[in-house]
């Protein structure tokens, strides 16, 4: 480097043009340099995250398709031919629709509330909509056994008011319970972005509305809800996305009566001791979130394209 | 985030007495605040509120409120459970700062690159586990390391691995988004006015993103502590963390005790977010005079 510096001083005053053609070399060959380094520093991130994540994903498929003899599905076979499995892809799929499509009218409900109508206390619940995020799935089921089992305090609170011979709640170990627990935990997850994409409205537009003569619910649907939507839809999406990956409140509510894939997937593995079969169904399990995570992705960066 | 709160336009403003229909709609308007404020404490705040209350309960089944109080459930809890919020603790510090550290080096070293090419396959690498549900990782994980050539499943380790994957999109989100293209030019002030891009990065990109690296160790750190599903299906014997030794009280029945492990819970990770986050982003920001 320093005899080309040298190289290029001696040069410099032989003739300008050949120097400026030197300078428009190394500058290249400077930036080459530094595309080279910045190239190889994400081969190096990529060798960290291969055994995090792509190593353990790719045995998991492997581990799969693995039979006796080679390649097979006979860990497909084992996983959905085994009776108390039988159903288990449909009663995912309907619990994640029941409360993921529940938690996201309430979310933007409750957004759209906390937004336009705020009352004493709506900034302190905002405040604890988002930390509420942050406590264990499993612990909001655990609760709901005080609040909504059969000897709970509002069963009790009921029985009361009505003067019942019996506590009238008796849903909550099942799909009854379990879309309640999912719809309370994961309503703040619609919350907090359907907030954000009302807070970038221009106000102006819903005043300009209203005084031509809109109704409330005309500006509602043709005024807000289309400038909000990209929020909105990637609210609702995570909403599906969290509610099919959720494990904790099946756990704790749904273990006894109703199999979801997630538990399935957990009982063959640590009950059954039979990692292949749990493989399979963890496939067809990642298959399923992936392309709902696919989703998410497009359908939130084409919001942050619109937004910006 | 801070959403802010604008008094609606949608509804009219107005002094001293109101004609008949407004008054009805001001009454109407009211008691839809009212009723959103009662449907989010019954939502919300009561399940928040009920794992304090039960914790310090002697008894509560059947009644409306606990049947006494005490604090006989937290004197009961044993060296199991001291145990399970030691692991926890130390297994959420390593994922919070390792996760941090490698979300700070992906978003450094994204910054600026359009979403094409490897910059892209990284970026979708880093948040694909925030799309993994966290038993299929776990098992990923248990298959890949529960036996030779590379055998974690005898340490805490694995239960480290499997949380450092899930708690990754977060810390690299955090750190991401804190690398705004505003506080650019001080950086290639820096550059231009001679300093080395370690320098540069010492004095000038760190210090701006202290506010996102604590926010980033806080959320690493509440989210290692409260995971179940991969911790569950990867956890070696002796290395339960406290969630799964709660799950393990509730399937049994032994609701009260669990309750007082989870208010311990609870507040360790309350204690920490303060401790960890005690400035909040925003106030360091604020011109001195």
């Amino acid at each position: 480097m320093s005899s080309l510096l040298g190289h290029k001083a001696l040069e410099r005053h032989a003739n300008p043009a050949r120097t400026a053609e030197h300078a428009v070399h190394a500058s290249h060959k400077a930036r080459r340099r530094s595309l080279l380094l910045a190239n190889l520093n994400l081969a190096a991130i990529v060798v960290v995250l291969g055994p995090l994540i792509i190593y353990p994903l790719l045995r998991l498929i492997w581990l799969s398709f693995s039979g006796a003899h080679g390649l097979s599905l006979q860990a497909y076979q084992v996983f959905f031919s085994n009776p108390e499995t039988r159903g288990v892809i449909g009663s995912t799929l309907a619990i994640m629709f029941a409360s993921a499509s529940l938690a996201s009218l309430l979310g933007v409900l409750i957004a759209a509330l906390l937004f336009f109508k705020p009352f004493p206390g709506a900034r302190i619940l905002t405040r604890f909509l988002e930390l509420f995020v942050a406590f264990p799935s499993f612990l909001v089921a655990f609760t709901l056994i005080f609040l909504y089992g059969s000897q709970g305090s509002i069963g009790i609170l009921l029985q009361r008011i009505f003067h019942l011979d019996q506590p009238p709640l008796n849903f909550l170990f099942g799909s009854g319970g379990v879309i309640l627990a999912e719809v309370i935990f994961f309503t703040p997850f619609v919350v907090r972005p359907t907030l954000a994409s009302f807070a970038t409205l221009d106000m102006r537009l819903l005043e300009a509305a209203r005084s031509l003569g809109a109704g409330l619910a005309m500006v509602a649907w043709r005024v807000v809800l289309p400038l909000a939507w990209p929020g909105i839809a990637a609210g609702t999406i995570l909403c599906f996305l969290l509610t099919l990956n959720e494990f904790g409140i099946f756990l704790v509510l749904g273990s006894a009566h109703l199999l979801t894939l997630p538990v399935a997937i957990y009982a063959a593995a640590t009950v059954d001791l039979d990692l292949p079969t749990a493989a399979a169904g963890a496939v067809v399990m990642l298959m399923m979130s992936l392309t709902l995570y696919a989703m998410y992705r497009r359908v939130s960066r084409r919001g942050s394209r619109d937004g910006r | 985030m801070d959403v802010k709160l604008t008094p609606s336009p949608l509804v009219g403003k107005r002094a001293g007495p109101l004609p008949a229909k407004r008054r009805v709609w001001h009454i109407a308007s009211w008691s839809v605040g009212a009723a959103t404020a009662l449907l989010c404490i019954v939502l919300f705040v009561l399940p928040v509120m009920v794992v304090a209350l039960s914790s310090v309960a002697e008894h509560w089944s059947g009644t409306i409120l606990p049947t006494g109080y005490s604090l006989r459930w937290f004197e009961r809890l044993g060296s199991d459970d001291w145990d399970a919020v030691a692991t926890s603790l130390e297994v959420g510090f390593g994922v919070a700062l390792l996760g941090t550290a490698l979300g700070l080096w992906i978003a450094l070293s994204l910054e600026g690159r359009d979403r094409r090419g490897v910059g892209a396959v990284v970026d979708a690498l880093a948040m694909m586990p925030n799309g993994l549900p966290s038993v299929v990782l776990g098992l990923a994980v248990l298959i890949a390391y529960h036996k030779r050539p590379l055998d974690l499943s005898g340490s805490a380790a694995i239960v480290m691995l499997v949380q450092l994957a899930l708690v990754l999109p977060f810390c690299y989100r955090c750190c991401a988004s804190a690398l705004r293209p505003e506080l650019q030019v001080l950086r290639e002030a820096a550059a231009s006015l001679g300093a080395p891009p370690a320098r540069v990065l010492l004095r000038v990109v760190l210090p701006q993103m202290v506010p996102a690296l604590r926010a980033s160790v806080a959320l690493g750190f509440a989210l290692s502590l409260g995971e179940l599903g991969a911790t569950l299906t990867v956890y070696p014997p002796g290395f339960a963390t406290v969630p799964i030794v709660v799950v393990g009280e509730v399937e049994r029945g032994y609701y009260l005790p669990a309750s007082a492990l989870s208010l311990v819970l609870l507040t360790v990770s309350l204690l920490a977010l303060c401790l960890i986050a005690a400035r909040m982003p925003g106030r360091r920001s604020e011109p001195k005079p």
